[in-house]
């Protein structure tokens, strides 16, 4: 148990170490993955898991997955990253992902949170209300 | 004896009367004389028969009549007995009739009271089924209304869902691509106004 509490903490050290003003920098990504190979500190793929975890969640705030069916332009998608990024108070980056299921509109994933406006919701929302 | 005893009231007065004449003792005494009357025989047959009559009755008529009294004494005491017993008779028949006539009372007592019990008692289970039945019947409402309910809500999602397959395949071939683009347009800015 404290162990992993010990495991946790050095996760939570190593993922602080690799922002660079709030966001995940690759360099200093790449210095805490040497660190952790050279020095081999207890439980190291346990405290990889912890830290890849960490990182993950904090790239997914800092990235709106728009999910679409039918073409999506540049300028569609710059729009989106910049209204994010101001709800959110963080550069937001856009990444763009087809669903054909969507019939119609977008799905924009930022962390946990899902923001939907397409055919497919307005149908299941439809369903649900007859 | 008594024979004995005329004779000598005969001679006392032939003696008062004189012996010149015969007197009618004289010719008594001759008639007896005539017909063969011995006084001595006399004597001895009433002596005799004085004898057989004390033996008779000591040894036959005594016990006969004692015998009779008895007998006539168990006839009476029978007949008082059978007078008590007939006495009885009516009194046990009279007891028994108003034994009878109570426990006839009694018995047609317990009959109403078993006929009203009876009574009673079907009316409570007349009652009791009539409330199960209604009850029963109530529960059998509802569950059909429930089942009807549930039919319905079945029936509303199925032609839902039937409503928005169909929709999807529609649009999946209807839509054009400047359709879609025109929709994720449209979103677009909704997405970027909330």
């Amino acid at each position: 148990m404290a162990a992993n509490k010990k495991t946790q903490q050095l996760a939570r050290q190593l993922f602080k170490l690799s922002l660079v003003d709030g966001r995940i920098s690759a360099e200093r990504v790449t210095g805490v993955l040497g660190y952790v190979e050279k020095l081999q500190p207890a439980h190291p793929l346990a405290v990889l898991k912890i830290y890849q975890r960490l990182v993950a969640t904090e790239l997914a705030k800092s990235q709106a997955v728009v999910e679409h069916a039918g073409a999506v332009s540049d300028s569609l998608l710059q729009t989106i990253a910049a209204s994010m990024t101001k709800k959110y108070g963080r550069a937001i980056t856009a990444s763009t992902r087809a669903n054909p299921k969507l019939l119609a509109g977008l799905r924009v994933r930022v962390g946990d949170d899902v923001y939907e406006s397409s055919v497919s919701a307005q149908l299941g929302t439809l369903a649900a209300s007859v | 004896m008594l024979t004995s005893l005329f004779l000598a009231t005969v001679e006392a007065h032939g003696a008062v009367a004189g012996a010149s004449e015969p007197g009618p003792l004289e010719s008594i005494q001759h008639t007896l004389d005539s017909l063969g009357f011995e006084w001595h025989y006399i004597v001895f047959q009433g002596i005799s028969f004085l004898i057989l009559f004390g033996v008779l009755y000591k040894f036959f008529i005594k016990p006969t009549i004692a015998a009779m009294e008895e007998r006539q004494q168990k006839v009476e005491s029978g007949l008082k007995y059978a007078e008590d017993m007939k006495a009885q008779l009516a009194a046990s028949q009279q007891e028994t009739a108003t034994l009878i006539k109570n426990a006839q009372l009694e018995a047609n007592k317990i009959i109403e009271e078993s006929r009203k019990t009876a009574k009673d008692f079907a009316d409570k289970i007349q009652k009791e089924s009539s409330e199960r039945a209604n009850d029963q019947f109530a529960k059998a409402q509802q569950a059909i209304e429930l089942e009807h309910k549930k039919m319905l809500a079945d029936a509303r999602s199925e032609i839902a869902r039937l409503v928005v397959t169909t929709a999807e395949r529609v649009l999946t071939k209807k839509l054009t691509e400047a359709d879609r683009a025109s929709y994720n347009e449209a979103a677009a800015k909704e997405l970027s106004s909330v």
